[in-house]
């Protein structure tokens, strides 16, 4: 990882005017938080909410996903777009570390949702199982890299990575995973739910994710490992524009 | 290693191809220390030809290398050419002394600092150097960008369209700089659709026409070429049938024409041309009122380099 480049690339997301609407996308969460708290029907389960509806619903199907992709696409597809990308290409510096350096701002980036997803678990739980807060923090963190090194495989492999991600999003992860059982092996949104369920134990109705803790972790390892290789092979190959 | 007596730049039937559309076509040739200015039409090839030299587009056929080394994904090149590409973008919140500065960082130089405040003193940027490279003119991030090129001392430097944007002041002071680093034993290569700034300039010259080398080696050879090409003129005069009659005995002269009841001469060349009609007006009592060359775009010369 080349700090340098780390740096550049944390400048490079402040600046952007997608950073302000990915926060304020961020508190989303602590606001049907607050609004469950004072408003929730006076039979609602708290733990089920929490983690079906709250962590395990909207943040980590919606949330978790569309920052990821701003974050990844924003740190390396507008150079790639704009031609600046030259800059640190035609230099000896290793592609693994431009790379690494930026897969993991990006990542760090996104794991800022970390803090509002547990105040917003928290607020919900109202002194249910902790273990549910904590697993989504974990799955959070861990789901975060996963998309990220795809999202940026994506980045550097097309121009339209915005689109391709929200495709794989809502079409793959969304649509067609209630329709074919198979695609909970290549969705990282079950790779995050099954590791999140390794830290509580609800009832099948409550809380079921797809995949046990084990292989979820084994693959999210192997797609974030994976991606990573490929976005260092995709950047190697990285060819100029032809409108650049 | 570079092999002692490579070229510093090579292509060896190097093509370039987008789906259909061929870019660069079968092109070699060697590019050795100096000054060398390629020159074509916008449009030509030559930006495509520059980036596979500088290793950023693979070549569809035939081989490139830079200093004895392959330039196609291989960085280490990076530790002694750079590229200076033609798009205006740079990182606009750095200041133009912090993007010379990452650019020595990224190259390893021993003192950053030191090294980017010569190269921003080598392109006149130094009272410049503390605001924000995106609001430069783009004159201004032109001479940033040589900067961070030059900041690690490269052998190789190319440049695509580098005097795009600058001011005449600017355009002498980097001329004269491109000079002193060629008089190093520097290889410097540089595109240009503009025929004078490779005449001030280039010692050799490529020139590339619809992807393909058009002509190539020293430029006062092939400017000679361009010179004695056939040259169409029309001509206003008092008697235009007279004139016409004593042309048609000049050997300098190919053919006459009456297009739109106006006198066109076509000539073998120009400056016998240029010989010929005020000798012929002379001899034929004839006053001259305007002359004027018909075809004298970059586009014909180029096109006449290609099917001659």
């Amino acid at each position: 990882m080349n700090p340098d480049i780390a740096r550049l690339t944390v400048r490079q997301l402040l600046g952007q005017r997608r950073t302000v609407v990915v926060a304020l996308l961020a508190l989303v969460p602590v606001a049907i938080a607050l609004l469950f708290r004072l408003a929730a029907p006076a039979d609602a389960d708290p733990e089920r909410f929490t983690a079906r509806g709250l962590l395990g619903g909207i943040v980590t199907t919606t949330i978790l996903p569309l920052v990821t992709l701003v974050f990844a696409t924003g740190a390396f597809g507008q150079d790639a777009e704009d031609g600046t990308l030259v800059y640190l290409l035609a230099t000896p510096v290793p592609r693994r570390a431009i790379v690494l350096a930026r897969l993991v701002v990006a990542w760090l980036a996104a794991a800022a949702l970390l803090p509002s997803a547990a105040l917003a678990g928290a607020l919900a739980l109202q002194g249910g199982d902790p273990g549910i807060v904590v697993g989504f923090a974990v799955a959070v963190v861990a789901g975060a890299f996963v998309y990220t090194a795809a999202f940026t495989w994506l980045s550097i492999a097309t121009s339209r990575a915005l689109v391709a991600g929200l495709l794989y999003v809502f079409l793959w992860e969304g649509a067609l995973s209630g329709l074919f059982g198979g695609i909970r092996f290549l969705s990282i949104r079950q790779y995050t739910a099954g590791i999140a369920g390794a830290f509580f134990d609800l009832p099948p109705g409550v809380y079921q994710p797809r995949l046990d803790p084990l292989p979820a972790v084994f693959l999210a390892a192997a797609v974030a490992a994976g991606m990573t290789i490929l976005a260092v092979r995709q950047l190697r190959r990285w060819e100029i524009g032809e409108s650049s | 290693m570079t092999a002692p007596s490579a070229p510093a730049i090579e292509l060896r039937g190097v093509s370039r191809w987008y789906g259909n559309v061929v870019a660069v076509n079968d092109i070699s040739f060697d590019v050795g220390p100096g000054i060398t200015g390629l020159l074509g039409p916008n449009g030509a090839g030559k930006s495509t030809l520059l980036h596979m030299m500088a290793g950023f587009l693979r070549p569809s056929a035939g081989e490139v290398r830079i200093l004895g080394e392959p330039a196609w994904q291989n960085p280490a090149i990076y530790r002694r050419i750079a590229l200076v590409p033609e798009r205006e973008a740079v990182y606009g919140f750095l200041t133009g002394r912090e993007l010379v500065e990452l650019a020595a960082r990224l190259h390893g130089l021993p003192d950053p600092a030191a090294a980017a405040a010569r190269a921003i003193d080598l392109v006149e940027m130094g009272p410049h150097a503390a605001r924000q490279s995106g609001g430069y003119s783009k004159g201004m991030k032109q001479r940033i960008k040589i900067a961070a090129a030059l900041v690690h001392d490269p052998q190789v430097l190319i440049l695509d369209e580098p005097f795009n944007g600058a001011d005449p002041r600017q355009r002498l002071h980097l001329m004269d700089l491109f000079r002193r680093m060629a008089a190093e034993g520097r290889t410097i290569l540089y595109s240009s659709h503009i025929l004078e700034e490779v005449e001030r300039l280039a010692d050799t010259v490529l020139v590339i026409v619809a992807g393909r080398l058009a002509a190539s080696g020293d430029f006062r050879r092939i400017r000679a070429l361009m010179t004695d090409r056939p040259h169409t003129f029309t001509v206003r005069s008092s008697d235009d049938r007279a004139l016409a009659a004593r042309l048609l005995a000049e050997p300098a002269i190919r053919g006459i024409a009456f297009e739109d009841g106006r006198l066109e001469v076509r000539s073998a060349e120009l400056l016998a041309a240029a010989r010929a009609l005020p000798r012929a007006a002379r001899e034929a009592g004839v006053t001259l009122f305007e002359v004027r060359p018909t075809d004298e775009s970059l586009e014909t010369v180029f096109s006449y380099l290609v099917h001659r």
